[in-house]
């Protein structure tokens, strides 16, 4: 019985094959929903379930769900984002290689409860053989009748099609998602309209990662209340968190929402390297405020998160020890943000690149403590002014690292 | 209709209205690079952010709808910030290379700045380095340093075109306007992207480097070179010393007309008409003897046609009398044709000589190449095809007002007929290879040049007044039928 999103697959299960998929209980939530339930009563148990999204910025997905209009003249898709591209993040990479059919589940009870009938995986083009194996998937779910014009022998059609990537980072962003999806430049669209109401081919849309569509076979699975309990009531369910960086055991974790960032890396990760302490956190892939050694006593959820100015994003946590420079830091944060950003709004094109090129410049030793509150100053001019999300993004770390480290990096100037 | 307040004042506007389209109304400008008329709102230049109270964050102005009870703010703190900030960033990457840069003077940039800069730059980082002379078209230049990718050239070829040759490659700071391999700007619209560019990154090869914006006066006037009759504005220099010969009519541009044009023109009207005012032009009248040209006055030319014409009246021959008109001539100008050749004298033969029809391009190039074939239709001209040949035994005089007698014959074969008629005048704007028949040569001014009323492709009746005075010693067609009208009573 598969009760987790990716532990009861890993580490190598053979839960990839269909046939163990199905041994295991798999396909059953999805027969259950499109035999026995409504399209409303599954937007109503993901809604009582609290199942926030995976990608990064935690909006419910059974209300994302209920804005599909339920009558409309245009066909309705969904669209799997599996683009995981924020640094830091591997957790979809072990979803799609160990557990696809649960994302393909996941989408057919979704695709189901809005009234889809055509679905794309916008896959990251590094992700080459996640893609053959998603497409293997896909291969063997139709066959079995699982995908195609009857799933499961009733009347519900649903294809699906895997759209690989060129590996921009915004086209995780889901309006530049579906611009790529169309063949066009991967830049976010203005909003709004929202993509439920006008998205992929100005058709409502629905777009969700893929963890979130993973757990969704769980909560028709249990229940809601089941799935809640696995979490916290106003955030259900498990996350897969990425642990990187300075700790003994780096690796996927999934754990309860609401498990203590302590215990995550101290108990689960094997804690710091002998001799070593802690001296930053990045909670939630690189997006995601730092926090210092002394703010890591909260709950990896996203309300605690957002409380103490920081998000869970994508679940990935990045532990800085005593030999981390924070200057580095920055200058890495900084290049990645220039390097990505899409170009189309002024602050994110314009913006990042000064940051990045005054961090450099401090890097090289040529530069002073003004030059810090110019860094400052810049990214100020870049959160909550852009198109998209991004610019929060590449700005609200570079300001917490700046404001919380600014000592070391004033001794690493003058030094 | 929704109550709304911007910057304290209450405003009643349509719902639906954006927050921009009703501050104008009230005669706040906010400032925009992207935004255009003609387009969906696009909302990357982020200059028309404006503060709406009870929001936490700024909104767009260009794409934000108004509802009841919205209370803007355009030039609070906040918004003040966010606008500053957009320049600096811009600045920053910017060559400010204003003082040879076309646009100066009529550069968003600089008035923005102006208006809402006024800081002094802290960008102490290296600009990047791009192109700065990169040819998209025909006479399209780009300069990628000046450019600020507010994308307006894009979506215009995408939305307006179809042709959709310019596009955005790399991203981020390196993101660059650019042409798709080996395709260029070269469609009949082209010369839009100039006026379209905030900035001044992409210029006109016709007009580069040949004054300032400052030197020029804006005049508005009708385009003559189809029946759309395209508002524009001809950009001449009238009060600036120049040199002798020097060129003082700059440019043809788009003067916004929703109801004729919108906001644009075509390249015919752009760079053919311009053409058309400042090349080849004859200034003065002439007498033809043995191929060899005599200047007089325009008084003393216009002498030897109305003589030429009394005497085929005296001797009772007017149906020897052979009159080619064009469809270009204003309302006024055919009314007194029509008054004077056909209820007057009752000429024997009378026609028109206009360039030939093309094809209707489905945006604004209408079929017939003239300014107003509905105006003479409704004059009551009916269509009649010149035939010179036909004419040529029989005439004794030939009066022809316009320069498209080679569009209705073979230069020998009209040559041949002109030698056959005793007494020819021609009323022609520019030089043309059958001038050298005529026995007299009159210039006329073109419609940049005079004033009176053409009836548009529409049946929409346009009124224009000169930009300045015809070069020379020019007479306008409505004068020679004046005085025509005068003696011969």
């Amino acid at each position: 019985m598969i009760n987790r999103v990716l532990s009861d697959a890993y580490p190598d299960g053979g839960l990839w094959r269909l046939e163990a998929y199905v041994g295991s209980g798999g396909y059953e939530a999805a027969r259950k929903a499109l035999g026995e339930m409504k399209p409303e009563a599954v937007i109503d148990e993901v809604k009582r379930a609290s199942l926030r999204g995976r990608g990064g910025a935690g909006f419910p997905a059974g209300i994302k769900w209920s804005f599909v209009p339920r009558t409309t003249d245009k066909p309705v898709y969904v669209c799997v984002n599996a683009d995981e591209g924020e640094p830091g993040t591997a957790k979809d990479r072990a979803i799609l290689t160990h557990n696809p059919h649960a994302v393909l589940e996941g989408l057919l009870i979704t695709a189901f409860a809005v009234g889809a009938h055509d679905a794309y995986i916008y896959i990251r083009g590094e992700y080459e053989s996640l893609a053959r194996r998603l497409e293997d998937a896909i291969r063997e779910a139709r066959e079995k009748g699982f995908l195609g014009t009857r799933a499961f022998g009733l009347d519900f059609r649903l294809d699906v099609a895997v759209h690989r990537g060129a590996g921009a980072y915004i086209c995780g962003e889901e309006t530049a998602l579906l611009e790529s999806i169309e063949g066009r430049r991967g830049e976010p669209r203005l909003k709004p309209p929202f993509p439920a109401l006008v998205g992929l081919f100005q058709a409502p849309t629905v777009i969700n990662n893929v963890e979130t569509m993973a757990s969704v076979p769980l909560i028709i699975r249990h229940g809601a209340d089941w799935f809640v309990q696995q979490g916290l009531p106003r955030d259900g369910g498990t996350r897969v968190f990425t642990v990187s960086g300075a700790v003994v055991r780096p690796g996927l974790y999934e754990l309860p929402l609401g498990t203590s960032l302590r215990e995550l890396i101290f108990e689960h990760a094997g804690g710091l390297r002998p001799g070593r302490t802690l001296k930053a956190v990045i909670p939630g892939g690189l997006s995601a405020p730092l926090l210092r050694a002394d703010e890591v006593d909260i709950t990896l959820d996203f309300d605690s998160l957002s409380r103490c100015g920081s998000m869970l994003g994508s679940g990935a946590v990045i532990v800085l020890d005593d030999a981390a420079s924070m200057l580095t830091v920055l200058n890495v944060i900084a290049r990645f943000y220039a390097h990505e950003s899409c170009g189309q709004c002024t602050p994110c094109r314009l913006g990042t690149a000064w940051i990045w090129k005054a961090a450099s410049r401090l890097s090289a030793g040529q530069g002073g403590t003004h030059d810090l509150d110019q860094i400052v100053r810049v990214a100020g001019a870049i959160k909550g002014r852009t198109l998209c999300p991004m610019g929060d993004a590449a700005a609200l770390p570079v300001i917490a690292l700046v404001t919380k480290f600014r000592p070391e990096l004033e001794a690493a100037l003058h030094g | 209709m929704v109550e709304i307040q911007i910057d304290g004042r209450a405003l009643c506007v349509p719902e639906g209205t954006t927050i921009l389209e009703a501050a104008k109304r009230a005669g706040i400008e906010i400032p925009h690079f992207c935004f255009h008329s003609a387009f969906p709102p696009e909302g990357s230049c982020r200059m028309c952010l404006v503060e709406i109270e009870g929001q936490p964050k700024l909104e767009l102005a260009c794409s934000t709808a108004v509802r009841a009870g919205l209370k803007v703010l355009t030039a609070s703190p906040p918004v003040a910030a966010a606008r500053r900030d957009v320049l600096e960033m811009l600045l920053a990457e910017h060559p400010l290379d204003c003082p040879i840069c076309d646009k100066a003077g009529e550069c968003r940039l600089q008035d923005y700045y102006e208006l809402h800069g006024r800081f002094s730059g802290s960008f102490k980082e290296a600009r990047e380095k791009r192109a700065k002379l990169v040819r998209i078209g025909a006479r399209l230049l780009l300069d990628r340093e000046r450019c600020i990718l507010c994308t307006r050239c894009i979506r215009f070829l995408a939305a307006y075109t179809g042709t959709a040759e310019l596009g955005v490659f790399e991203r981020g700071v390196r993101a660059e306007v650019g042409v798709f391999e080996d395709r260029r700007v070269d469609n009949p619209y082209s010369g839009n992207l100039v006026d379209l560019c905030p900035v001044g990154a992409i210029t006109d090869g016709d007009f580069r480097f040949r004054t300032r914006t400052w030197f020029l006066d804006r005049k508005p006037s009708l385009c003559p070179k189809c029946g759309r009759g395209c508002s524009v504005f001809v950009d001449v220099v009238c009060g600036y010393p120049l040199p002798p010969g020097e060129r003082r009519l700059f440019r043809i541009r788009p003067r916004e007309n929703p109801d004729v044009n919108g906001s644009w023109i075509c390249d015919i009207g752009r760079y053919a008409y311009r053409s058309d005012l400042t090349e080849n032009r004859r200034t003065q009248a002439v007498l033809v003897r043995d191929g060899e040209e005599i200047l007089v006055t325009a008084t003393e030319a216009l002498g030897r046609v109305i003589a030429a014409v009394k005497a085929a009246d005296r001797a009772g021959r007017r149906e020897r009398l052979a009159v080619v008109l064009n469809a270009s001539l204003t309302n006024e100008e055919l009314a007194a044709a029509k008054e004077i050749f056909i209820g007057g004298l009752g000429v024997g033969r009378l026609a028109f000589a206009d360039p030939p029809a093309d094809r209707a391009d489905g945006r604004l190039l209408t079929a017939e190449r003239v300014a107003n074939a509905r105006g003479a239709a409704g004059i009551g001209f009916a269509a009649r095809d010149l035939d010179l040949k036909a004419w040529a035994g029989s005439t004794d005089a030939l009066l022809v007002f316009g320069s498209h007698l080679l569009d209705h014959g073979r230069q020998e074969e009209l040559g041949d007929a002109l030698a056959r008629i005793p007494f020819k005048a021609l009323f022609a704007a520019h030089r043309n290879p059958l001038d050298k028949l005529m026995d007299v040569i009159v210039p006329v001014p073109l419609v940049a040049e005079k004033e009176g009323n053409l009836t548009n492709v529409d049946g929409r009746v346009q009124s224009f007044k000169p930009v300045w005075p015809a070069a020379g010693d020019s007479l306008a067609e409505s004068a020679v039928f004046g005085r025509l009208r005068e003696e011969l009573g």
